[in-house]
């Protein structure tokens, strides 16, 4: 009991004594600071792991072995409160797992070594705070402090155009936390300022269902209105259209291992909102705007798609795709079904995975080429035969791209069907619509295979030298969870079956 | 009701204090030969003097409040609260002007004398129970400020500032006696105890009369805070002046004016009525203009010294949002932002400030790469620039968080959202500053002088606070939901 009690505040502050740690190390000793990341983040992925493991699969709402409460800022009643359930383990295992990869990811990074991970190291505490807070304000402490960290490796470490970058996601970002800082201190007051006005689960449950407020004479509902600030807050995030314009620009601009954690779990702090504050404390708003979240929805799907296919970068190529899966994750949330909402989640966790491998393998190319164009601006070839060059790497393409596809067989697939039963019942034309961002989803991935590995062997691809074992051995467990998770999804889906069943049902009495 | 005058120089021993400092720093001053650059022991005095003020204004803070000088000054704990924030200011700047070689050798003990005389007015503003002893403040603050706006004699700005600074005061100073005037003329008296009991039983005619008196009254207040629409002055003085003088005027004049805003708020217009929607919505227009107003000029600008003037603006603004709810909630909140303000001010101010001397101007572009030379020093910005955005955990952020909470208390949602649309603005200018301090590369490497290790070090003790209140902030909360204004 002793040991597991303490579990998750182990997990939310070893990289913290990590950073603590290479802020000691002596600046010239630039492996020891690699090394030492490594093991420090190598041992948070354990501390996942071992959290997966005592986890019971049986209880809906929060493990009680595991919630910690302690007192924050007693006056006004802000807990410094963790829990988990369901909803949070897969993102927490996610987490632990892509911080790991990118350590060993980030082995070539050469500037500022020290600097780097210390922040890399930083926002992984803040990413953890914000999948484990079960109090608002410390959920919000943790949103938006995970914005520092990411500004400077975007900024610092980034691409040519990081600048510009970096501050179009911070003021994007900033803009959505600041209407839900609003919305956070109104239901404080809602909840009538008491004990428990700060805990995210004593709000859930439609409370706030009849409440009206009045701005200028006009009366609102209470439940809308601010469902609305916080949608917004939490859809910047996925990013839902119209709030994706900063997401091509950041993780372009972002270096591999910025870009894989921005696309594999940060991405997902806003559908984890959505799941664990927006949709549980307002339900009866957000059944309401459920079908206009379909659409955006299906907006994020197909106008990802394209944007995607005239893409002729493959960076941004893969963020695009990034929009319309995250397109699919908000379908899976709007249909409020128990298939169509544990698809959701599974795709959250899928995405991470499958967009993960996508972005490192861009990543280590990059490091061989210098570019990332398809067809150079001048209309040459960027990369032509790659397929005879790296056949290692192009295996691990083909199975990372078929992943994303939503091949039958690998990972991606289960939960995008799952979506697609769940929506099916309530939105059919957005479902037929939306099977039609699947087909465009595998025509721009095969376009851009075709263009890259087919073809005559270009010039300049002759000398690439194929992955070595430091970038095979971190894109092993990626493959193994692509493709093992893809036969068998029990794993992930047993763990959150509970959580989701409990949320649907609230959802239903609305 | 009011203490006899022997009895009530007890309580009024802080101001007495600055006094005294004042006077004995003339006296020191006057001691000192023509060619002696080092004025250690001038220095040393203000020192002693400022902690002293400070030290006996904490000891007030526990005391139950009493009106003193047949009620004429009211000595509470809000009172008293604004006292230290504004003698903090004073001595955070006359350490600067000890460092700074903005203002020459020969300048910087007038400075100090009259950085002290400012503080005495700013005190007699935050206790003030009477019209008279209101203006009385007012001027005190006002006179002094404009010699020290010109303080650099043979600089052409520093006099147009000095000289712009004084028109608009005396305009605005006329304007408010009018008002005054005709609150005289209505109610017949000038003691706002009794004003406040008058105000109840007012017809609709005297209504008529005496809320734009108010309004009027408004102006030699918001002259001094700096709110839109009598900022004109602030920019140009701000930027005339030398640097210790901006960090000064940027902290005391609008500590002092906010505090007298507090107690004509919560004394005269909290009951509700025709005075209390004429009021309230006066203030929420100026706050929302303030802001806005003072952000979106901020954008703009070259030097870092006037975007940080001009943020100023903005968060005088914000603070007025605190005021505008009147209620004990919205006190506390512009107590807790003003401490938080002070800190964050005086540090940035300190970079800047060092930067200046350095190469003779702060624009942006000075910052380069800061971060590689001075990487503390870069750090500590970024923490300042981040809190005064409002980033969690800092205290920034904490403090806007309350103004957010006294303002939804009161179902104010639309300025609410209208400070958070303002806090994203002001992200912009501030993540400026701190992208060219990360981002870019060093222009030169050359050593700045002012960042002794010293001066780090008093860097690095002004952002702890920053962050500190950030994180365990419920003391200084408590310490400023005891600062509760008297009503009689």
């Amino acid at each position: 009991m002793q040991a597991t009690s303490n579990l998750l505040n182990y997990i939310l502050w070893t990289p913290f004594i990590g950073l603590i740690g290479v802020l000691l190390i002596p600046k010239a000793k630039e492996n020891m600071v690699r090394y030492w990341a490594l093991i420090n983040t190598a041992i948070t992925l354990i501390l996942t792991l071992v959290l997966y493991s005592k986890f019971d699969t049986s209880v809906a709402g929060m493990q009680e072995a595991f919630n910690i409460k302690m007192p924050w800022i007693s006056s006004f009643n802000i807990f410094y409160s963790l829990g988990i359930d369901g909803i949070s383990l897969p993102m927490i295992v996610l987490t632990g797992l892509l911080f790991f990869i990118c350590v060993l990811s980030s082995w070539t990074v050469t500037k500022q070594i020290k600097a780097y991970f210390a922040l890399y190291l930083f926002l992984q505490t803040s990413v953890f705070g914000v999948f484990l807070s079960l109090d608002f304000f410390l959920f919000y402490v943790f949103w938006e402090v995970m914005l520092i960290p990411m500004f400077f490796l975007i900024g610092i470490w980034g691409g040519e155009n990081r600048e510009y970058a970096a501050i179009k996601f911070f003021l994007y970002t900033f803009f959505g936390s600041i209407l839900m800082l609003v919305g956070m201190v109104a239901l404080y007051y809602k909840m009538g300022a008491g004990i428990d006005s700060f805990n995210i689960l004593a709000m859930h449950g439609g409370k706030f269902a009849g409440e009206t407020l009045e701005i200028f004479g006009m009366t609102f509902s209470f439940a809308k209105l601010f469902f609305v600030f916080l949608f917004i807050g939490f859809a910047i995030k996925v990013p839902v259209f119209p709030f994706h314009t900063w997401l091509p620009h950041a993780h372009v601009q972002a270096p591999t291992a910025v870009s894989v954690i921005l696309a594999g779990v940060l991405l997902k702090m806003g559908t984890y909102g959505f799941l664990r504050i927006a949709f549980p404390i307002f339900p009866g708003a957000s059944v309401h705007f459920s079908d206009a979240i379909a659409w955006l929805g299906l907006i994020n799907v197909i106008y990802g798609a394209f944007c995607a296919m005239a893409q002729t970068d493959v960076k941004k190529l893969v963020a695009y795709s990034s929009v319309s899966h995250m397109g699919f994750v908000m379908l899976g949330l709007a249909a409020m079904t128990t298939t169509g909402v544990n698809g959701a989640v599974l795709q959250m966790f899928n995405h991470g995975t499958s967009t993960a491998m996508m972005f490192l393998l861009i990543g280590i190319l990059y490091e061989r080429s210098h570019h990332r164009w398809i067809v150079r601006p001048d209309g040459s070839k960027g990369f032509g035969g790659l397929y005879t060059q790296l056949p290692r790497y192009s295996i691990v393409f083909i199975i990372a791209m078929f992943a994303s596809m939503g091949l039958p067989g690998l990972s991606g697939f289960i939960s995008e069907a799952l979506i697609f039963l769940g929506i099916y019942e309530r939105f059919t034309t957005i479902t037929v619509l939306a099977l039609l961002g699947l087909l465009l989803g595998a025509a721009y991935l095969l376009w851009m295979f075709k263009r890259m590995f087919f073809g005559d062997v270009i010039e300049e691809c002759k000398n690439y030298t194929d992955m070595n074992a430091r970038e095979i051995a971190y894109m092993i467990p990626l493959c193994v969870a692509v493709i093992v998770f893809g036969i068998y999804p029990a794993p992930v889906l047993n763990v959150m079956r509970a959580s989701v069943g409990n949320l649907v049902e609230m959802l239903s009495k609305f | 009701m009011g203490l006899n005058y022997l009895a009530s120089l007890s309580h009024y021993v802080p101001e007495l204090l600055a006094c005294l400092t004042m006077f004995g720093l003339i006296l020191i001053e006057a001691t000192y030969k023509e060619e002696k650059k080092d004025r250690g022991l001038l220095f040393l005095a203000a020192y002693i003097g400022l902690v002293s003020v400070t030290v006996f204004s904490i000891f007030n803070l526990g005391k139950p409040p009493i009106a003193i000088f047949t009620n004429s000054i009211i000595i509470d704990s809000f009172s008293s609260l604004s006292k230290i924030i504004m003698c903090l200011g004073t001595l955070g700047a006359v350490y600067l002007t000890s460092q700074s070689d903005d203002i020459e050798g020969n300048l910087k003990p007038e400075f100090t004398i009259m950085a002290s005389g400012v503080l005495v007015g700013g005190m007699l503003l935050a206790s003030a129970n009477n019209m008279l002893v209101l203006f009385i403040g007012i001027e005190t603050l006002s006179i002094l400020s404009y010699v020290l706006a010109s303080l650099k004699k043979n600089d052409e700005r520093s006099s147009e500032a000095g000289l712009k600074y004084a028109l608009y005061g005396g305009i605005t100073s006329g304007i408010m006696l009018f008002g005054m005037s005709h609150i005289f003329g209505v109610l017949g008296t000038i003691n706002f105890t009794e004003i406040a009991a008058a105000l109840k039983g007012l017809t609709d005619a005297q209504v008529f009369i005496v809320l734009p008196s108010f309004l009027l009254f408004l102006v030699g207040i918001g002259y001094k805070i700096a709110c839109v629409p009598f900022h004109m002055w602030a920019p140009d003085v701000y930027e005339g002046s030398p640097i210790p003088v901006t960090t000064f005027f940027s902290i005391v004049p609008k500590v002092a004016g906010l505090a007298a805003l507090v107690r004509i708020s919560t004394t005269f217009f909290a009951d509700p009525g025709v005075l209390n929607v004429g009021w309230v919505g006066t203030l929420s227009i100026i706050a929302a203009l303030t802001m806005t107003v003072g952000n979106i000029s901020a954008i703009g600008q070259q030097s870092v010294k006037r975007m940080l003037a001009y943020s100023s603006i903005s968060h005088a603004g914000v603070m007025i949002l605190g005021i505008l709810v009147i209620s004990d909630i919205g006190t506390r909140s512009v107590l807790f932002y003003s401490i938080t303000y002070l800190f964050m001010t005086l540090a940035a101010f300190y970079i800047v400030s060092f930067v200046n001397d350095k190469y003779g101007n702060d624009h942006f572009e000075r910052f380069n790469g800061l971060i590689y030379r001075y990487p503390t020093m870069a750090i500590m910005m970024s923490i300042l620039m981040f809190s005064l955005a409002g980033i969690p955990p800092l205290s920034g952020f904490v403090a806007k968080f309350h103004i957010f909470n006294a303002l939804i208390l009161e179902k104010y949602y639309t300025l609410a959202v209208i400070a958070g649309l303002n806090s994203v603005i002001s992200l912009y200018y501030y993540l400026k500053i701190v992208r060219l301090m990360t981002l870019k590369p060093s222009e030169s490497d050359e050593e700045i002088k002012g960042f002794s290790y010293v001066n780090q070090g008093v860097v690095v003790l002004l952002t702890v606070p920053v962050v500190a209140l950030g994180l365990f902030w419920e003391k200084i909360l408590m310490v400023a939901d005891g600062a509760k204004v008297f009503i009689q």
